[in-house]
């Protein structure tokens, strides 16, 4: 017998003859007294519910969409509220159709729920079941304890959708006011993720030159890591190309890592007690905190009690909850600004946020890295690489190198495309931007649903944005940043020395024994 | 025709949208504690996560294949027996067994004797104790979409067609197709199981390990009473009786509740 309670009694021979006793006098009485209904199935419990129109075609008939993805209950980015569900499917279609995850493995799964942790999902799903794992009552926590200082940096998308929580128009640029509203909050240092999109442009720019060269013994084309559901995605997919993906860590890594030893060196603070909080477009990113190669600053520092380098990922979204539950007028708040030493990002590290964006920002470094001069005027605006289609690609002449053909993908089904044509080796290109989300990470899984399914209309706007910041900042161009000049002085030496490598770079893992790939239809 | 469900489980990846559909189509409630349950808590439960409002559960099992870790789901509910021995314990009818296949219930018939919850060889029907009028509960095998030419709300969202609708013979015959097809374990739970069931299973893993009752016998459980069902105006004190003795016949080999 099952109480509600979830105790389960096991019934006592006692108790069971009391209740036999009892009730088979009622039970014959009723049969005697002939009541010659029976249960039909029209009668019968249940039934009067409701179904989405798919599911209530005569037969088996074969219905296009049918079920919902499987989330592991311990995903590290995403949740569902099952009783928000109503089956619409629209989960499973984005990530099967243009993520290429769900579908792609055989049947039987052995341990893991396959997802590359972008979220899309998340946008895509209708009634909001599927959400971020909520994380702000650690931020909260932490920002209460005057022992820890809460250091929190915010990626280059974050700007231009966390208006659109507060009713402002899609792609408003806020980041004054998120600075400020993260001030109010009580967060003790506010750094620019921007500043270490820059960096990564020097690193993963000067390994590009490297491998182009012939210096680094690395396969081309180099691929772009700094989009985690990207390199995971590789990890399961495409473990054989894993050396093709840049070694550089992404800016948010960089950035986390650097908190920990770089700022705690200068501003003498002690690493162990500080909280590293990213506010990312992102859900995947959530994930990447939580890989275990990302404990570098406690590997460097040997230090077991330093936490990983970044301790907490937010969503744009988590973040606008958090403004709203302090209570923030965040619409009259006047600008704030990011904190220096890694507070200053130029126009190459904000447009990081949207599709074609690393790329542009790497071309321009790289033309720099290899002939020592400002690249020419079609590098400051490298339209072929701009806009939303899914696949786009480019020819850049850097003199000295020639002609190096880049591609820029976004959305993974489009990148699994690409990625079979460079198995099959037939793939002309050096370097090959990938964000798995479509558009970037300016629509990223994190980011403000704007519309759902994510629109292009949205992503255009937002993009837009970005590259507005771009062409109107003073320093556009990685190389040319104070503080990264300042980095490479004071602490690191120079891109790809041997510090920088310890902190900047990282491994990746193949994923392949996880599951049992499909067989590519394009090959 | 008699139709039944063919459950493969190793298709199954634990979406969990056949639980979800069920909800929507029987207007289940959502309990906060069974809520936040995954599939592996339900799995350690006694009662496997059926509720009241839980008519079907997918249950989480960690085993070992060829030496390998592998996470396997079941998905539980009343199996439907061809011959059930709720049906034949329940003297007010409340309980029939349609000849499409489902067992139904009619709460307006039940009488709350839970005699049924004692005959089901499966541990299945639950007791609705928070409600004012209480019956009893379990899946109905959707006997309005059934006898009206539709499939079970659960098996029309299945992304993975691990759980598939049709007539209980042609399943029969897949199920053992697949058997051979893919090397699973030589078994159909279900053809024989209490009789036979109108839900059948297949596995790649021993079905001992995904808690099946695999020592049900094959024999119809209502074939234990039926000498004394024509009896029934005069021997309810012995009915009783033998209900008891079907309940500790069904539950000697069952885990311990606690
Ligand atoms: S997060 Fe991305 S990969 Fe994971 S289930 Fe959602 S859409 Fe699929
Ligand atoms: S998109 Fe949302 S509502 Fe639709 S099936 Fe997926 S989780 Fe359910
Ligand atoms: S057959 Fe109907 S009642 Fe039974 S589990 Fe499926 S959806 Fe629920
Ligand atoms: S819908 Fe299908 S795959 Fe999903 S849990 Fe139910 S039986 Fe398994």
């Amino acid at each position: 017998m099952a109480s509600k309670a979830g105790q389960v009694k096991k019934l006592s021979r006692r108790s069971f003859l009391k209740f036999v006793g009892g009730a088979s006098l009622t039970g014959v009485t009723l049969s005697l007294a002939g009541c010659g209904e029976v249960a039909t199935a029209d009668s019968a419990a249940g039934g009067k519910g409701w179904m989405p129109a798919q599911y209530n075609a005569p037969g088996s008939w074969p219905t296009d969409v049918r079920g919902r993805v499987p989330i592991d209950p311990l995903n590290p980015s995403i949740v569902r509220d099952d009783q928000k569900c109503i089956l619409c499917g629209q989960c499973l279609e984005v990530c099967e159709k243009v993520q290429s995850v769900f579908g792609n493995y055989e049947l039987p799964i052995k341990n893991e729920f396959v997802c590359v942790n972008c979220g899309q999902c998340t946008q895509w799903c209708p009634s909001g079941a599927i959400t971020e794992r909520d994380e702000t009552d650690k931020v909260f926590k932490a920002l209460a304890d005057p022992k820890v200082t809460v250091v929190v940096q915010t990626a280059p998308a974050t700007r231009i959708g966390l208006g659109e929580e507060f009713g402002m128009p899609v792609g408003t640029n806020v980041q004054g006011k998120q600075v400020a509203a993260l001030r109010k909050l009580g967060f003790d240092v506010i750094f620019d993720t921007n500043f270490t999109a820059d960096l990564t442009i020097m690193e993963e720019g000067t390994e590009l030159v490297k491998r182009v060269q012939g210096e680094l013994k690395k396969p081309l084309p180099q691929l772009t890591s700094c989009c985690p559901g990207w390199v995971k995605f590789v990890e399961y997919f495409y473990p054989e190309l894993i050396p093709n993906l840049s070694s550089a860590k992404s800016p948010m890594q960089m950035e986390g890592t650097l908190m920990k030893t770089y700022y705690a060196e200068m501003k003498k603070v002690d690493p162990q007690k500080i909280f590293s909080v990213a506010i990312m477009p992102c859900t995947a990113k959530k994930f990447e905190c939580q890989r275990p190669e990302m404990v570098s600053a406690q590997k460097e520092l040997k230090d077991k009690n330093v936490t990983p380098d970044v301790d907490v990922v937010l969503t744009t979204r988590e973040l606008a909850r958090m403004i709203k539950r302090a209570g923030i007028d965040f619409a009259n708040l006047p600008d704030g600004q990011y904190d220096q030493l890694m507070g200053t990002g130029t126009g190459a590290g904000a447009i990081f946020g949207t599709t074609g964006g690393v790329m542009e920002a790497a071309a321009r470094s790289a033309y720099y890295l290899v002939t020592g001069q400002q690249p020419p005027s079609a590098l400051w605006d490298l339209t072929p690489v701009r806009g939303m289609q899914g696949v786009k690609d480019a020819t850049i002449n850097i003199p000295g190198i020639g002609n190096m053909k880049v591609a820029v993908i976004s959305g993974l089904a489009n990148a699994r495309t690409v990625m079979d044509q460079i198995k099959a080796g037939n793939a002309p290109w050096d370097f090959i931007e990938v964000m798995a989300c479509p558009g970037g990470c300016e629509y990223g899984g994190g980011q403000p649903r704007a519309s759902a399914p994510p629109s292009d209309d949205v992503r255009n706007r937002r993009a837009a944005s970005l590259y507005q910041i771009d062409a109107n900042a003073k320093l556009r161009n990685s190389y040319d940043n104070p503080q990264i000049k300042e980095v490479y002085a004071d602490f690191l030496t120079a891109p790809m020395s041997e510090k920088a490598e310890e902190l900047l770079h990282t491994t990746y893992i193949s994923r392949a024994s996880e599951f049992t790939a499909k067989k590519s239809e394009n090959m | 025709m008699s139709k039944g469900i063919l459950v493969d489980i190793p298709k199954c990846i634990g979406c969990e949208s056949c639980s979800v559909a069920c909800k929507l189509w029987n207007e289940l409630g959502w309990d906060p504690q069974e809520k936040n349950k995954t599939a592996e808590d339900r799995a350690k439960e006694p009662n496997k996560g059926l509720w009241p409002d839980e008519w079907t559960s997918i249950n989480r099992y960690d085993v070992k294949k060829n030496g390998s870790p592998v996470g396997r789901y079941v998905k539980t509910q009343c199996l439907h027996c061809v011959d059930p021995a709720c049906a034949s314990a329940c003297f007010s009818k409340a309980l029939k067994k349609l000849p499409e296949g489902p067992v139904v219930y009619d709460q307006k018939l039940c009488v709350g004797c839970r005699y049924c919850m004692m005959a089901c060889p499966f541990d299945i029907l639950r007791y609705e104790w928070k409600k004012a009028i209480p019956g009893v509960s379990k899946c109905q095998m959707c006997p309005s979409r059934v006898t009206n030419n539709q499939e079970t709300a659960c098996t029309s969202v299945c992304p993975t067609g691990a759980i598939t609708f049709g007539d209980r013979d042609q399943l029969l015959a897949e199920a053992k197709k697949r058997i051979k097809d893919n090397g699973y374990v030589d078994r159909v739970f279900g053809e024989k199981e209490a009789g036979g069931t109108s839900w059948l299973y297949i596995s790649d893993v021993p079905f001992e390990q995904l808690r099946f009752r695999t020592d049900v016998t094959t024999k119809s459980l209502p074939s234990y009473t039926e000498g004394y069902m024509k009896l029934t105006p005069f021997v309810g004190g012995t009915w009783a009786a033998v209900l008891a003795g079907l309940y500790i016949y069904n539950n000697k080999n069952k885990e311990p509740l606690e």
